[in-house]
């Protein structure tokens, strides 16, 4: 039980980062770094289920920026349809979300490799269809909610109505989907997909149900995906097809790649690569589509030099300045 | 004990195993052959990972046949295979634990169990060591300690002793003798270590291209002219 409540350095320095996101960023970023933030939180947690499904079960997933949409137009549904709080709103959506993701992965977690990830981008592909037909709810009448012209205000949760606040928030949020893959890691579901990753055979031999702990990763990396879209909603007050295109979901799985899918810092440095780096373009007046080109040189850097990602590369630079590997090497 | 019936597999128009009926009742049995004689074939089939065109698999009266594989290992089934199967980020000890994760007994009697066996295979005082810093050796006896947890009914080893010293075959040697008194389980022993096979197995079944050429207690069976014709081939006069 003792393990279970274990932090780690690289723990410590997790919430060390939580805790300068939620207290110190807010007061420091502008309003337009405090909406790029927030919406990178949003992000960093969608990255966090593609990242985790990766790393933990080599399953690759295309379809999570898709997933965020589906957690957001549920939320945007539910806020203009009832007068729940946020966090019920939020709560539904990712669980929708991870249903939705169920139902989507189950024939396909049969598959293997370049087959599942075929089959969620192509789910993927049939999202953007659907969030550019009928649009995202905006307070309109009947099932998809649409009207034109301004759409009806969204509901912030009541501890976090303005933008500082609401990024704590997001912060906050995204440190319970990192600790809750964490929770998930050191226990059944881990050992689990442990011994998945290293053999389907041999998992089945020790009496791991195989579909069923693929099933629950893919669940998880849904109910992040749903929780950053409704987030993301949240933040916005309304949300753009755009946003959701299957090429971003491509986006972000590469990002994750690059980052490196195996730690939190990982995620983040994909995150700050996804959101933050075309916001300092834009800034500077460079053309932000370099931020591509730059994705495209991070991304065969990563698969020529670094499997574990420019975080893993990091990580082991660091490694080596310890005093204790110091000493061991001495 | 094991009953196998009739058990054909066909991997498109080759045979893999041909009509196979075997009787497995002593403590621990040995199944050799040349390569590609079908003993992992049928190592296969009593895991559930190949599907025989038809025949019948019994285990302790038990038709094991209609279960699906991880449901085998529920039932008692242990596999090791030819390369052990250790997961590298997790400790010794979370390696074995996961073979009786799905058990719905305390946490504390299955930590107790897993030390236990641990402790038999040699392995206790390297329980905390991650799979990817383990050598060839102690990734194979994680296996074995692996295999015995969980009150396993049948435990088979697919070539188990493959690339190991002497010494450290005798040794496994010594541990797959114990399984039986240990836990009650029978043992299935795959291997092309006849001396292996010779001084571990009670009862051992020879195939040779997908049929049973012999089976019945393990001396005679390795004197058997057939036998040695099957590994030797037979001279031309």
């Amino acid at each position: 039980m003792r393990h279970l409540f274990h932090v780690t350095p690289s723990g410590w320095a997790g919430l060390a980062t939580a805790a300068f996101g939620i207290l110190v960023l807010p007061s420091l970023a502008s309003s337009y770094w405090l909406s790029v933030f927030t919406s990178m939180g949003c992000f960093l947690l969608a990255i966090a289920g593609v990242a985790f499904m990766y790393a933990r079960l080599g399953m690759v997933s295309l379809t999570q920026v898709g997933l965020m949409g589906v957690g957001g137009w549920i939320a945007l549904r539910l806020n203009h349809a009832f007068d729940f709080p946020f966090e019920v709103n939020l709560a539904l959506a990712a669980t929708a979300t991870m249903i939705f993701g169920w139902i989507l992965a189950l024939p396909a977690l049969r598959m293997r490799g370049l087959y599942l990830a075929l089959v969620t981008l192509m789910a993927a592909g049939g999202l953007e269809i659907i969030f550019a037909t009928f649009q995202f709810p905006n307070g309109g009448a009947g099932f998809w909610g649409v009207q034109t012209g301004s759409g009806a205000a969204f509901r912030r949760p009541w501890i976090a109505q303005s933008p500082q606040a609401y990024l704590r928030y997001v912060i906050a949020c995204a440190l319970l989907g990192f600790l809750c893959i964490e929770l998930h890691r050191r226990l059944q579901p881990g050992r689990a997909w442990a011994l998945i990753r290293r053999s389907e055979a041999a998992a089945m031999a020790a009496g791991v149900n195989v579909t069923l702990y693929k099933t629950w990763a893919f669940g998880i990396a849904g109910l992040l995906g749903g929780a950053a879209g409704a987030l993301l909603a949240g933040s916005l007050g309304l949300l753009d097809d755009g946003t959701f295109r299957a090429s971003e979901s491509v986006m972000i799985f590469a990002l994750a790649v690059v980052g490196g899918a195996h730690s939190w810092q990982g995620a983040l440095i994909a995150a700050v690569l996804y959101k933050v780096l075309p916001a300092l373009l834009n800034i500077w007046g460079v053309d932000a589509n370099l931020a591509f080109v730059i994705f495209g040189a991070g991304l065969l850097h990563a698969v020529i030099t670094a499997p574990q990602g420019i975080a893993g590369q990091v990580l082991e630079g660091l490694g080596r300045l310890s005093p204790k590997r110091g000493a061991k090497d001495a | 004990m094991l009953e196998i019936e009739d058990v054909t597999v066909r991997f498109g128009g080759v045979v893999a195993l041909s009509a196979v009926s075997v009787r497995f009742d002593k403590a621990v049995n040995g199944i050799i052959g040349p390569n590609g004689a079908g003993k992992t074939t049928l190592m296969n089939v009593l895991s559930g990972f190949v599907t025989p065109a038809s025949g019948r698999v019994v285990g302790d009266g038990e038709a094991l046949l209609p279960l699906a594989p991880h449901r085998r290992a529920h039932w008692g089934l242990r596999r090791s295979f030819q390369k052990e199967e250790i997961a590298d980020d997790l400790t010794v000890f979370e390696n074995v634990l996961v073979q009786i994760d799905h058990s719905r007994s305390p946490a504390r009697t299955k930590t107790a169990e897993v030390e236990a066996m641990l402790a038999l295979v040699g392995m206790a005082d390297r329980a905390g060591k991650r799979g990817a810093a383990l050598s060839g050796f102690e990734r194979r006896l994680t296996d074995v300690a692996k295999c015995l947890v969980g009150k396993p009914r049948l435990v088979m080893f697919d070539e188990p002793a493959g690339g190991m010293s002497v010494d450290e075959s005798r040794q496994l040697g010594r541990l797959i003798r114990q399984i039986h008194g240990t836990t009650g389980a029978q043992v299935l022993v795959i291997d092309h270590d006849v001396e292996l096979i010779r001084s571990i197995c009670e009862d051992t079944l020879v195939l040779d291209f997908g049929r049973r050429i012999a089976f019945g207690p393990t001396a005679e069976v390795l004197d058997d002219p057939r036998v040695k014709a099957a590994y030797l081939g037979t001279e031309e006069v």
